[in-house]
């Protein structure tokens, strides 16, 4: 069993500048019991494609599928 | 981990004492808060397509494609914390604020959340994919 004291005397700041507060992050001034933040961030090397502009491949159910609101083109022009 | 028994002669909540907020751009479900919240869970998906060709004519995207928006968050594995028994925290203020300046922001975006004020627990998490398409030049 750990004991752990915590005592916050006086907490003054200045100013704060941010440029950006964006993806899942949090600027907070305050108190706060648990905080978890996920973000995943994904550009790999197949995400440049260079060719034919086929329309991406449908999923399963597709119709159900959430994305563009717009019905799936089933022929494209290269 | 609650704060544990209160101390005599402490202040049992910390109020936020701010001069000024100055934001220029709040998007995307953000939230700008200025007072104490319980639970806040926010979620974005994002597929950011830059394409060569036009929306319209290059058909749609689907967030089943891609793995990155089904994969499982990642898990603290300590068993001492779930069962809430590592560690007890006592928390003594001496202040009864915290006291902050101006606060300048550029942009808040993508599900963040910029707050004046207490808060009990923030799960947020953010999937975003990136895919750029460019036609192949003869």
């Amino acid at each position: 069993m750990i004991q752990f004291n915590v005592y916050n005397h006086a907490l003054v700041v200045g100013s704060i500048e941010v440029l950006g507060i964006s993806s899942s992050s949090s600027l907070q001034v305050g108190d706060t019991d648990y905080t978890t933040l996920y973000s995943m961030f994904d550009t790999p090397p197949e995400s440049v494609i260079i060719g034919p502009l086929a329309p991406f491949p449908s999923p399963e159910g597709a119709s159900q599928a959430i994305g563009e609101t717009a019905e799936p083109e089933t022929e494209s022009e290269a | 981990m609650r704060s544990g028994s209160q101390r005599e002669g402490d202040y049992p909540v910390r109020t936020a004492e701010i001069c000024g907020l100055a934001i220029i751009d709040v998007s995307l479900s953000a939230i700008i808060q200025l007072g104490d919240r319980g639970y806040y869970t926010p979620k974005l998906r994002a597929l950011a397509v830059q394409r060569e060709e036009g929306h319209e004519t290059a058909g749609s995207v689907y967030f089943e494609s891609y793995e990155i928006f089904e994969r499982p968050l990642p898990v603290l594995n300590d068993p001492a914390f779930e069962e809430n028994e590592a560690v007890v925290i006592h928390r003594t203020n001496c202040s009864p604020r915290i006291n902050v300046g101006c606060i300048f922001i550029t942009a808040v975006g993508a599900s963040s959340s910029v707050q004046a004020g207490n808060a009990m627990e923030t799960v947020a998490e953010s999937r975003i994919k990136h895919i750029r398409q460019y036609r192949r030049k003869p």
